[in-house]
């Protein structure tokens, strides 16, 4: 059977699984990226490239090592480096003599060359997307509630294995109404998880390039210990709300635009690449939402994320907002990214603490 | 974007000009043009060692190295001027795109201590607006004349052309040559690229620069506007024509991560030896000049 290997996104990739199955073919995909998938990618990728590019080349170079035939990565029109990011991978596989297509998804008109190629039927194409589409909702409920619940634990890891159970029945789900009936579960598995009483977690939001916010190995799993600092790490990073900015169409589209605009207006007025707009718009909202904190996280050498951290310091000042900022590349030392949480977390502590007198 | 106040520009009112990024790109461009219209502008002091150690103090750590300049720049030029001027650089090419850190710019200048209200920003993009209507317009907006403002551009275009025609200038085309090939903020400047045409002038190479025309290209896979224009010249190149290629890059520059494949490729084709030597604020005269030395002699004349 044909073997499609998927740019691995964070648990989402978990409904990008089920909408390839309508093509006929075996998914090669993950959560996260591994140690050895990122040393084959750091081997093989331009020194300078940023992390998200050598974690998709590694993987790549691992699906291919296994068997796989196509992948698939999206399509950016955009300004920043993702632009070209299948163009070099595809040069880097074949100069190492492994023999595997990468598609571009998205910005292609309505019948992009993936669909081209494998010409599924209509019928359990719209079928599938449905079921991805579904997936999703239910994985975005899955990571808002894991978020909550883990800032409230009482015992450390008992939302983790909840939201693993979660993602795995959700996994094997294969109809609607499968998915449906795990989605039902889903509340009232996280309300029995044991909570602490009497204390209001802190409120941070978590922003910056989306790859990195989205793979667990790749950010070190800022989500998890900053949850078990008794923190509620919000993601800004949603793919059902970047999907909708693609695929709605015109006044809606815009609108949603306009807001990103309104609320960066008067420190950014320019939509510069990548999720930069986004970062800004969505600081100055914690900001006006009253979160305790900011954290903005970035590869190192981002584009378009390196070029607006004076703005979101001067929000940060303007607004009394703490921030605090991180840069990936693979020799970021765990121990460090944990230390600075933890000096980040006990400021936001002391503020409160002060505040409440 | 918002009309000044009246009178907020007046004859004679000083504009600093940052010594990089678009003060290469359109070289002689922005001091004649803000001459025509009556200001006065003030471009920064050349960059020196000690610019460059003070724009690794004070701008953001992960910036490249002319982003880093243009802090240094805008700090020395903020008590002395009324205003700097920061495009919105985003297409120096038709059908082509700029880096993307440059469309932050006048929004990241804003919010430096002290630049709140002292940024003239106009949005470049040749893409949509060619550069003399977005000149006319800027002008309109500081309050000119039309014809006044006309004279100005059609005198402004004048001295660029100039001031382009002098910098290709073709040289020597007898015994050894290089090529150069870097960013027009790094070619132009002579604290950056003067080194190395020392250094290979010293080992008797004749030195060739990559020319930035403004023309428009053939489309192919970069957007980026001046890796596009570097990538054609190093297709257009002739194999024997050259001894190497020296791209002079600065630290953590994300187009040349990505478009220094695509270079090493096409050199690769035509057998033209490849060199990049990257700048930041800790770059060594000592390590420059040898890995120069190993380089003439290794490519086998």
């Amino acid at each position: 059977m044909t073997t499609l290997a998927f740019q691995p996104w964070g648990n989402y990739a978990l409904a990008l699984e089920a909408s390839a199955e309508s093509f006929g073919v075996r998914c090669w995909t993950s959560t996260c990226s591994t140690p050895e998938i990122l040393r084959l990618g750091v081997e093989a990728s331009p020194e300078f490239s940023c992390l998200p590019f050598k974690g998709s080349t590694g993987h790549f170079i691992k699906a291919a090592q296994e068997g796989a035939e196509y992948g698939v990565i999206v399509n950016s029109v955009g300004t920043c480096r993702l632009r070209y990011y299948r163009t070099v991978q595809q040069k880097i596989l074949r100069d190492r003599g492994l023999d595997l297509k990468i598609f571009g998804l998205g910005y292609d008109g309505f019948k992009p060359p993936l669909i081209r190629h494998f010409d599924p039927d209509l019928g359990p194409f719209i079928k599938s997307v449905v079921r991805a589409v579904r997936k999703l909702g239910a994985i975005e409920l899955v990571e808002t509630l894991g978020a909550r619940t883990r800032s409230r634990e009482r015992h450390t890891g008992d939302t983790t294995r909840v939201m693993d159970d979660c993602l795995r029945e959700l996994r094997s789900a294969r109809t609607v109404p499968e998915i449906r009936a795990v989605k039902e579960t889903i509340p009232s598995r996280f309300a029995a998880v044991p909570l602490e009483t009497g204390r209001t977690p802190l409120r941070v939001g978590l922003l910056g390039e989306a790859t990195l916010l989205r793979d667990r190995f790749l950010n070190h799993n800022i989500e998890e210990i900053l949850g078990s600092l008794g923190v509620e790490a919000v993601n800004f990073f949603v793919l059902g709300v970047e999907l909708r900015k693609i695929f709605l169409l015109g006044l809606s589209r815009a609108q949603a635009r306009k807001k990103l605009f309104r609320l960066a207006h008067p420190y950014l007025r320019s939509v510069v690449g990548g999720h930069a707009l986004e970062s800004v718009a969505y600081t100055a909202q914690c900001a006006a939402e009253g979160y305790d904190g900011v954290v903005h996280v970035c590869p190192a050498g981002c584009m378009p994320e390196i070029s607006i951290r004076p703005i979101l310091r001067r929000i940060s000042r303007d607004r009394d907002l703490p921030l605090l900022e991180f840069s990936f590349d693979e020799h970021t030392s765990h121990v460090g990214v944990v230390t600075r949480l933890e000096a980040f977390v006990d400021i936001l502590d002391d503020r409160r603490r002060k505040r409440a007198r | 974007m918002k009309k000044p106040a009246e009178g907020a520009f007046p004859e004679g009112m000083a504009v600093g000009l940052p010594r990089t990024l678009y003060y290469f790109t359109y070289p002689g461009l922005w001091e004649e043009f803000f001459r025509g219209l009556g200001l006065m502008p003030v471009p920064a002091e050349p960059a020196t060692q000690q610019k460059v150690e003070r724009a690794g103090l004070l701008s953001e750590s992960e910036h490249c190295l002319p982003m880093k300049m243009f802090d240094a720049h805008v700090a020395e030029l903020v008590d002395r001027v009324g205003t700097i001027f920061v495009p919105r650089v985003l297409s120096t090419l038709k059908g082509h795109i700029s880096c993307p850190k440059l469309g932050a710019l006048p929004d990241s200048a804003r919010a430096l201590p002290g630049l709140q209200d002292k940024v003239l920003c106009a949005e470049i993009n040749e893409d949509k607006t060619p550069l003399p209507l977005m000149l006319e317009s800027l002008g309109m907006r500081l309050g000119r004349n039309r014809t006044r403002v006309r004279n100005a551009v059609s005198r402004a275009m004048e001295a660029m052309d100039r001031e382009h025609f002098r910098l290709s200038a073709p040289s020597a085309t007898e015994g050894r040559r290089m090529l150069l090939l870097a960013h027009p903020y790094n070619l132009y400047d002579p604290f950056f690229s003067g080194p190395v045409v020392r250094k290979l002038q010293a080992l008797r190479v004749s030195v060739a620069m990559v020319p930035f025309e403004r023309k428009a290209l053939p489309p192919d896979p970069i957007k980026w506007d001046a890796c596009s224009q570097m990538h054609h010249a190093l297709r257009r190149l002739e194999a024997r024509s050259v001894g190497g290629v020296i791209q002079i890059s600065s630290f953590n520059c994300g187009c040349d991560s990505i478009v220094g494949e695509f270079h090493r490729e096409v050199l690769r084709e035509k057998k033209i030896p490849f060199l990049t030597l990257i700048l930041d604020e800790h770059s060594s005269p000592a390590g420059l000049e040898t890995r120069l030395e190993a380089f003439v002699d290794s490519c086998g004349w």
